[in-house]
């Protein structure tokens, strides 16, 4: 193990039972330098400092049973990383929040190098529009360079991801409990998937269930790690809004994708969007916010919203035979039924079935609800 | 004295013969049935006693044994009431006639002598014909179940006296043989219950529904309660053609084992649509006498399982291998019994708990966690075998006030007519009839022969995360596709068209195992 570093913090957390909220504690009353935190957990270890939290040192790290030498075996038998705070590669941003965590365990090697990231965080029972934004938004930004760090939830979380991932930015996943574990389980291929151009990290030990206390625990870290916070599709009441709350307590920017005024999953952006979030159409709004910050790695791309252009471009593009086109233009926005089409184009229902499917395979369209069908934004 | 004389016992839905042997000796007087009689056959000693006695015969006061032979097989029922009483009648010399070689006897006495029904009958007639008996005589009532059986006559009386009239020449046999052969089956006219055209809107579920009965694909309807899954459902056997005398003749020995009275050769296609509180040996078939169970009921029709995910998660995976094997061996005792299960499966389900994810109008109220339990449990093995899966959704208010109907199902009938012909003449020789029943050697040369194919495979698995066996089943539906137009080869709209009915609703990918 390279960061013998981290060894010591995690026998000192583990071991000596010491909070993670203390160590941080003495890491800033020694201005940082690890190794005179480390001495003095080995020295004094006797003294005990009274020392209390505004409420955060709730963040019980040892919720499984596993004793020093049992984390240690883990993490070298299952290639599972450890970076200590006081490692040049931890990353600045992520040091400078309220409670940093300590200790992370990692695998994939994403998180020392990630220059710039993103959150895209949102609501796990998405619907198709929030998919389509929130793979739009997260592919351009992984495009430019930027990483995208989300809850490895289902839903936004995970289509921000995958579309992450596409790029060179890359994905890094937080984990609300031990790296050990797979969780939410849908998500199994997606953490492989992630490694390749990413990583997963938590402060949990291994082995730590997912606890419902855990999560808006894990989201500090999510919004601590970014220099924003881009929300899709939240409820009133959400893990989404709690990363939010953090993040501006953070100093971190929040942007807010719109979405449809009937829907409830919108409520929840709209309200961060009347509070005075940014509105995001593209990612140049995002980007608009940190043209001081990134030392000009980020260049606007030049188009402030989506292109609606587009249309008519993929049209040409896509080579579509008359019925098609005639099916394509009937469909529009607004979602319409086998049955509507049939009668509108009056071509027979097999060959509506073919160009549908035709046209989905084009990505031209998309089946909204069953038997629904609108074009792709 | 001996006598001896023919008559059956069932194994399954096949018959057996059994000789009954009656000795007649001196002795104390005694009645004695051997053989391995079951309750109902060791009864039938006082049935037969009374009968005989009441149709104005003596009954011989003297030492009778009865043998039914094979004597190591079990025997059970009624059915030897007749052959046993006319095996005495001419033991003990009160009858006598040749024609008791050339014939055999099924069926139960009353104790006035009249002949009651059994079941099992057509199978029996089968035997019969097979080992070259000239007359068969069974219960008058449901005498015309059999009478589609060649080459051996079936003779209908009404009471034990008939009977024995009939043998001994006081009656003519013409006059009580079963005529009704000489009608002919192809000119009836089926009348089912439901029409297609019933059914309004829902254009993409009625072409899937075509589809799947040309090619014999299950399929699977998915959507929100009153959608019309059930509807459509109960109509999809209007659609199938006619079933041919073959045929007839297995649904009707089926049938004739479930219950008594099957009076004539049955010409429908069976719906069966069991409610899901149904136990296993309902379902599969069993019990201490082996039953077909509902699978065998749907032999050569349509086996309708709504509200599929509220089915016991075992007694789906009980329905693997009899899907796969068309028939269902249930071994009891000493005996495996086999009983054919070819049907078509339909199955009908909610996309969730709630019943209305997906749906346009309602809010779904599941989580995702929820949706995809839900989906866990039917997905897996059974769901490879379901090659269709097809989203409904619910009618719109406009459309249903319009009363513009479709085609109707003859018109469709006729069709998948073609298709079906189309497709045996392809299979002519080889061992498989429709297009769902296909072995991937099939479609390796398909594959082989044409590159745009592969290439639009390739496209499309890319595109929709397909397995190989996703795969497997598009090319098979697309090649029903091509039948349907009566097309040689498969071409590429086919295909496009058999994936609209694979991947269903995109909402749904992500917890369906495509």
């Amino acid at each position: 193990m390279k960061s013998s570093n981290g060894k010591k913090i995690l026998y000192i957390l583990v071991e000596k039972k010491v909070k993670p909220a203390r160590f941080i504690e003495i890491y800033r009353r020694n201005y940082g330098d690890i190794n005179k935190t480390l001495d003095y957990f080995y020295k004094y270890k006797s003294l005990k400092l009274e020392y209390k939290t505004n409420g955060e040192d709730h963040i019980d790290f040892n919720h499984s049973n596993n004793c020093y030498q049992e984390v240690v075996d883990f993490i070298l038998k299952n290639e599972v990383g450890l970076l200590d705070i006081g490692e040049n590669s931890y990353p600045d941003i992520l040091r400078q929040i309220y409670l940093p965590p300590p200790l992370l365990f990692f695998r994939g090697n994403k998180i020392k190098k990630a220059q710039f990231s993103i959150a895209i965080v949102g609501s796990r029972k998405c619907t198709a529009y929030g998919r389509e934004v929130a793979g739009y938004i997260s592919r351009n930004l992984s495009r430019i360079g930027i990483t995208v760090v989300s809850g490895l939830a289902v839903g936004i979380d995970s289509y921000a991801h995958k579309a992450a991932l596409e790029g060179k930015g890359g994905s890094i996943g937080v984990l609300g409990c031990g790296i050990d574990i797979i969780y939410p389980p849908e998500n199994k291929y997606l953490y492989e998937e992630i490694l390749s151009n990413g990583s997963i990290i938590t402060e949990f030990l291994p082995e730590t269930p997912p606890l419902k206390n855990n999560f808006p625990v894990r989201n500090r870290i999510i919004s601590g790690l970014c220099r924003g916070v881009v929300v899709i599709e939240a409820g009133e009441k959400s893990g989404a809004i709690i990363t939010c709350e953090m993040a501006l307590q953070q100093n971190r920017e929040v942007f807010a994708i719109p979405g449809n005024v009937f829907n409830p999953m919108s409520r929840g952006c709209h309200k961060l969007i009347k509070s005075g979030a940014k509105l995001v159409e593209s990612i140049d709004d995002i980007l608009e916010e940190f043209s001081q910050y990134s030392g000009g790695i980020l260049k606007l791309c030049g188009n402030s919203g989506y292109n609606n252009n587009r249309q008519a471009n993929d049209k040409q593009s896509a080579n579509l035979d008359n019925n098609e086109l005639k099916v394509y233009e009937f469909i529009g926005y607004n979602p319409k039924s086998v049955e509507e089409i049939v009668k509108y184009s009056k071509i027979e229902v097999k060959e509506v079935l073919r160009i549908l499917t035709s046209l989905e395979i084009k990505q031209l369209i998309k089946e909204d609800s069953f038997n629904k069908y609108s074009s792709l934004f | 004295m001996l006598f001896k004389l023919d008559s059956f016992t069932l194994i399954g839905i096949d018959a057996i013969k059994v000789s009954v042997e009656v000795h007649i000796s001196r002795g104390l007087p005694e009645f004695i049935i051997v053989g391995l009689p079951g309750k109902a056959v060791n009864e039938s000693r006082q049935r037969v006693r009374s009968a005989i006695i009441n149709s104005g015969f003596d009954f011989p006061v003297k030492k009778i044994i009865v043998n039914l032979s094979p004597a190591d097989i079990k025997k059970d029922g009624s059915y030897y009431d007749l052959p046993i009483a006319l095996s005495i009648l001419a033991a003990s010399g009160q009858i006598g006639c040749g024609m008791f070689n050339e014939s055999c006897f099924i069926g139960e006495l009353s104790l006035d002598g009249s002949i009651n029904p059994v079941k099992g009958l057509i199978s029996m007639a089968e035997k019969a014909q097979s080992m070259d008996k000239k007359f068969f005589f069974v219960p008058y009532e449901i005498a015309n179940q059999a009478s589609f059986i060649s080459g051996v006559s079936i003779v209908a009386c009404k009471s034990l006296v008939e009977t024995v009239k009939v043998l001994t020449g006081g009656e003519q046999i013409e006059k009580f043989i079963c005529k009704d052969k000489e009608k002919n089956i192809s000119n009836r006219n089926n009348h089912y219950n439901f029409d297609l055209k019933d059914v309004k809107g829902q254009l993409k579920a009625k072409r899937a529904l075509e589809i799947a009965v040309s090619g014999r694909h299950n399929i699977m309807l998915i959507g929100p309660p009153g959608s019309g899954k059930t509807m459509l459902a109960q109509r999809a056997v209007s659609i199938m053609p006619d079933l041919n005398l073959e045929e007839c003749i297995e649904v009707t020995k089926i049938y004739s084992l479930y219950e008594k009275y099957v009076n004539h050769l049955i010409q429908e296609r069976p719906f069966r649509n069991p409610h899901h509180t149904i136990s296993r040996v309902g379902l599969v078939g069993g019990g201490i006498n082996p039953r077909p169970g509902e699978i065998s009921l749907a032999h050569r029709g349509l086996l309708f399982l709504d509200e599929f995910s509220q089915f016991p998660k075992n007694f789906i995976e009980d329905l693997r291998q009899p899907l796969e094997n068309k028939a269902v061996i249930i071994t009891r005792n000493n005996l495996s019994y086999s009983f054919p299960c070819n049907f078509m499966l339909i199955v009908a389900t909610n996309p969730c708990y709630c019943g209305y994810f997906g749906d346009e109008g309602r809010k779904c109220i599941c989580s995702l966690r929820e949706v995809r339990k839900f989906w866990k449990k039917i997905s897996g093995p059974i769901i490879d075998r379901i090659d269709m899966r097809v989203t409904v959704a619910r009618l719109k208010e406009s459309s249903f006030i319009k009363t513009e109907c479709g085609e109707s199902s003859n018109q469709i009938k006729n069709r998948i007519k073609k298709c079906i012909n189309m497709q045996n003449e392809r299979f002519k020789g080889k061992n498989v009839s429709y297009n769902s029943e296909i072995g991937i050697n099939i479609i390796n040369e398909w594959l082989k022969n044409n590159k745009n194919i592969r290439d639009l495979i390739y496209t499309i698995s890319r595109k929709y995360n397909l397995t190989a066996r996703g795969m497997v089943s598009i090319l098979k539906v697309s090649r029903t596709i091509a039948d349907l137009e009566e097309s040689e080869n498969i071409k590429d709209c086919h295909i496009i068209e058999a994936v609209h009915y694979r991947v269903g609703s995109n909402n749904l990918d992500n917890s369906i195992c495509v």
